[in-house]
């Protein structure tokens, strides 16, 4: 029998809650699939596009934005504009033909390790029946 | 009606009272139908401009060049440059203004309303008109075009052989400018996003079929990028060296550098040019249709450019190239913004 897909998620994960918030789920021990890369950013606000497309580009399955809850940005507005740019992004890659389902974004903050572990739980979930994504990963 | 002798009377005064440094224009080339950019310094020279529906091209692109030029100069004419502009060309002048990538004063903006009318679509024509060749075109009052070929005159009605944007154009005629010539009418247009529709009722699948044999067309030209007057960064994260590389650089800083999509024209470079493309033209693009009409490969960008624009208005109410005093896009929030997809 071949063995289950497990999809690889790169979570991006403001330093300040989201990021916090997986460290807090992996210190009290919480149990969550080991399918993610997170890579830490200084606010949701800084994660550009292009960090989204290039993440599907090198393999992504699914990819996560996750930043502060709107008005606790430590940047006070950065959550805010991500907000805007990832609602287009989403569309964008919808219009193309990407699933959906491979792209969300979250509020998390760094008391909510429960949260974190959930998100990740069900994002992996719902990857698992879409396969490996192969339409905009590059094959060098 | 634009009244040509009116446009050179202006561009002839304003050139001889010295306003303006030199005016961009049309001018008939010697090529087909298509007029070419003229560039017009000397008074006499005004004779040379044209205005019809053949001037397709946005000029607002040749500011971009200028300013560059004039950063260059070592004691530049800081006269504004005086340039002819249609209503999509002044949208793309109030986002320019909008992103302060050029000052008003930099500027003289000689309008021109395309009214009922439009600019037409070099390659609709090309098809209705079967192999001859157009000499002449000239808008009618019934909603038709005039065409002179060598077999004499023919009627082709205006939805034939108009741009497709002109179709949907929200306002054909200047939103700014220092002169105004023609009459600020509006053309009856279909709806806003009509050629959205059908594409958008395609399944996921079927839409990624879609893309993916347009985008593996494209050879990385960049003529797209050459002719958008929005696309003006010194770099572009699609080249391949995408950092001032100066007699200081490093190897290591060298090394460090991320190259973010190879230049090779396969799937997954090319999405990433396009979608970064499509995402940094995302309220800025003014439709003006120019990078589908250069694509040596009939690749229909606006398709991707008008989808986003459609987002804009629909998830945000923004409208592009109206208001020059507007925060732009995506330097701009609300608190309402939409918010259910995130969890
Ligand atoms: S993206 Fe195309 S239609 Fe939009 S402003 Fe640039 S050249 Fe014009
Ligand atoms: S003009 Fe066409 S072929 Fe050239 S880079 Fe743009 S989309 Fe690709
Ligand atoms: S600091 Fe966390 S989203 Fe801005």
């Amino acid at each position: 029998m071949a063995e289950e897909f497990e999809p690889k998620i790169v979570a991006f994960l403001c330093k300040w809650c989201s990021s916090a918030g997986s460290d807090l789920a992996g210190v009290s021990r919480m149990e969550y699939p080991p399918n993610v890369v997170p890579i830490t950013v200084m606010c949701s606000g800084s994660v550009s596009p292009l960090y989204i497309f290039s993440a599907f580009k090198r393999g992504a399955d699914g990819v996560l934005v996750s930043g502060c809850h709107p008005g606790d940005c430590h940047y006070i507005k950065g959550n805010f504009y991500a907000r805007r740019r990832i609602a287009l992004v989403k569309k964008l890659l919808d219009y193309i033909g990407l699933e959906p389902q491979r792209f969300q974004m979250s509020w998390v903050s760094a008391a909510e390790g429960k949260k974190y572990t959930q998100i990740i739980k069900d994002f992996v979930q719902e990857l698992k029946p879409l396969g490996p994504q192969t339409k905009l990963r590059s094959n060098s | 009606m634009v009244n040509l002798e009116d446009l050179k009377n202006e561009a002839h005064k304003l050139l001889k009272e010295g306003t303006v440094k030199y005016i961009i224009g049309y001018e008939r080339g010697t090529n087909g139908l298509l007029p070419i950019p003229a560039f017009i310094k000397n008074p006499e020279d005004v004779e040379r401009l044209i205005w019809d529906p053949t001037c397709v091209f946005n000029l607002t692109r040749f500011l971009v060049d200028e300013k560059r030029r004039k950063a260059s100069e070592k004691e530049p004419d800081e006269r504004p440059v005086g340039v002819i502009v249609k209503g999509c060309d002044s949208r793309a002048l109030v986002v320019l203004l909008q992103e302060k990538f050029i000052n008003r004063d930099d500027v003289y903006i000689l309008g021109v309303s395309c009214e009922e009318a439009g600019v037409l679509d070099e390659k609709k024509l090309a098809k209705t008109l079967k192999g001859k060749k157009a000499k002449n075109i000239e808008f009618t009052k019934n909603d038709n075009f005039v065409v002179m070929t060598e077999d004499g005159k023919t009627e082709i009605s205006a939805k034939e052989i108009l741009a497709e944007r002109c179709l949907e154009c929200k306002a054909n005629f200047p939103v700014i400018y220092d002169i105004l010539l023609g009459e600020k009418v509006k053309r009856k247009s279909d709806k806003p996003f009509g050629s959205l529709e059908k594409f958008e009722s395609l399944s996921k699948e079927e839409r990624w079929t879609f893309w993916k044999e347009q985008l593996d067309k494209c050879i990385r030209c960049y003529a797209c990028r050459s002719v958008c007057p929005m696309c003006y960064c010194d770099e572009c994260v699609a080249d391949t060296i995408n950092f001032a590389v100066t007699a200081d650089t490093t190897a290591e800083e060298k090394a460090q550098k991320i190259k973010w999509a190879e230049k090779s024209p396969v799937t997954s470079e090319n999405f990433v040019y396009h979608l970064v493309r499509a995402i940094h033209l995302a309220g800025r693009c003014i439709d003006c249709g120019e990078c589908e009409r250069v694509c040596p490969l009939d690749i229909p960008l606006r398709l991707l450019n008008k989808k986003l624009e459609k987002e804009a208005k629909e998830l945000f109410d923004y409208e592009v190239g109206f208001d020059p005093d507007q925060p732009s896009l995506v330097s701009s929030f609300k608190d309402e913004d939409p918010e259910d997809f995130i969890r």
